[in-house]
Parts: C-alpha cells; sequence; structure tokens
C-alpha cells in the first residue's frame, strides 16, 4: 500500500473537515415561522362561530324600537367572547417567530373592545351596525386562519 | 367626505405585491379573497353613511377600522410568504445534505 506523505495527509484532512462542516450545516433547518397548531386553529374556528352567532341572533331575535339591542343584554356574551379572543392572543403569543398571528389577535381584540365600548356608549345598535361589525370581524377570524393554515405550507408544499 | 373604493382597493393590491415580492403568484388568490373582503365592507360603510346610520364622525372612524382589517389581512400573507420561503431554504439544504453525504462517502 502506498504511503501518504504528510502534505497528502493534511489535503486529505482539510477535505474531510471541510465535508464535515457542510454536513454540519446541512443538518441546520431553517425557521421563519412556528410550526402549524391545530388546538389554536380549532378554537379560531369555535370563537369565529361564536361571534357569528352573536350577530346573526342579536339581527334576527332583537330590534332596537323596544329596546331589545340595550347593551346590557348582551354583557355576558361580551365577555365570553373578549376572553376566548384573548386566550387566542396569548396562545399566540408565547410561540416564538409568530409576530404576524400576534399581529392580527391584537387588532381583533382592540376592534371587539372598542365595538363593545361603542355600543355601551350608544346602547343599542343598529341593523346597519351589525351587518358591519359581523363582517368586519368575519374578516379578522378568516386573516387569523389564513394565517395558522398557512403554516401548512412550510411543511408540505402548495397545491 | 369621498373617495373611491376602486382607487382604495387598487393601492391596497399595490401594498400587497410589495408585501409578498417574488411570492406574489402564489398568494394571489387569498390576496384576491381579502381584496374582494375589503372591497365589500368599503361599500357597505359608504352605505351606512348615506343611509345616515353612521354619522361623518363614525364614518372617519370605521375608515381607520378599515386600515386596522387591512394590516391583519396583509400579516396572514405575510406568513404565507415566509412558509414558502422557510420551505425553499429547506429544500436547498437538503439538496447540500445529500451531496455532503455523497462526498464523505467517497473519501470513507
Amino acid at each position: 500500500m502506498k504511503k501518504l506523505n504528510q502534505q497528502q495527509v493534511s489535503s486529505r484532512l482539510f477535505f474531510l473537515l471541510t465535508i464535515l462542516s457542510l454536513f454540519y450545516l446541512a443538518s441546520c433547518r431553517v425557521a421563519f415561522i412556528p410550526n402549524y397548531n391545530a388546538t389554536i386553529s380549532k378554537n379560531i374556528e369555535t370563537t369565529a362561530k361564536q361571534v357569528d352567532k352573536f350577530y346573526l341572533t342579536m339581527l334576527e331575535k332583537t330590534t332596537e324600537e323596544d329596546g331589545g339591542r340595550n347593551y346590557d343584554k348582551f354583557t355576558e356574551e361580551y365577555v365570553e367572547i373578549e376572553v376566548e379572543i384573548n386566550f387566542i392572543l396569548n396562545q399566540n403569543k408565547v410561540r416564538p417567530l409568530n409576530k404576524n398571528s400576534t399581529r392580527i389577535c391584537e387588532i381583533t381584540l382592540e376592534l371587539w373592545q372598542k365595538y363593545k365600548k361603542e355600543h355601551k356608549t350608544d346602547n343599542t345598535l343598529s341593523n346597519g351596525l351589525i351587518r358591519l361589525n359581523r363582517k368586519s370581524f368575519s374578516d379578522l377570524f378568516y386573516a387569523m386562519q389564513v394565517a395558522e393554515e398557512g403554516k401548512k405550507i412550510a411543511a408540505n408544499p402548495p397545491q | 367626505m369621498s373617495f373611491n373604493i376602486d382607487a382604495v382597493v387598487s393601492d391596497m393590491a399595490s401594498a400587497i405585491k410589495d408585501v409578498t415580492g417574488s411570492h406574489w403568484n402564489k398568494v394571489k388568490g387569498t390576496a384576491d379573497q381579502f381584496l374582494q373582503n375589503r372591497k365589500e365592507s368599503l361599500a357597505l360603510i359608504a352605505e351606512l353613511r348615506i343611509t345616515g346610520e353612521l354619522s361623518e364622525e363614525k364614518f372617519k372612524s370605521r375608515l381607520q377600522d378599515e386600515k386596522l382589517i387591512a394590516e391583519a389581512q396583509l400579516n396572514a400573507l405575510a406568513v404565507i410568504s415566509k412558509a414558502i420561503a422557510q420551505k425553499a431554504a429547506n429544500a436547498a439544504i437538503e439538496v447540500l445534505e445529500k451531496a455532503a453525504k455523497t462526498a464523505l462517502g467517497s473519501i470513507l
């Protein structure tokens, strides 16, 4: 067997170290977003349905005329829904690399609190405003769900 | 206060293209849905202003809210763009990993 001189040994050692470095680099994985979370996705879906039911029921079963839309008739549901939105916000906040989903939840919570305050101040809500509020939250929960479902793309190619 | 819904939606489309960059084609379907949603909302806000259900003050306030909702939608599109970039980067790293394995096998 041919004996290797010192220069050949050094050269092979350098090549081996280079390959091992490449191996180490290749074993790393890039992450720009957190993994998809099915529990959060389910919570978004449930809360979105709760908000939709809240406004649809108000629209179908109450009227402004008889004081049927006085704020105190809806306080409990406002609180229940705010708790759920807050919960989704906190679930998103604690996940690293999740500032986009967190921001969507912050906006949703901000507008929920704003429209609750408006209802409290006016002590009623017109049919038109119910339609508008319902539409705004439908769009916000849809954005929230798109963001969560979008995280699946990182693991699977888009269809 | 007057505003042109089509001009607003067109400006929003430009903002979306800026945010999504080279991934525009892959997010176009979702972006179109978002833009359609905003168009419907702006039309409803205009209708409520005309019928008097929205005062001038509330009308302006709702337009500000529309900006926030559009911001939420841009954040959702940013997640899709990041997911596509992550998928592409990791696919490239996998190629590197295979090449390194092959090279290592040849010298051991």
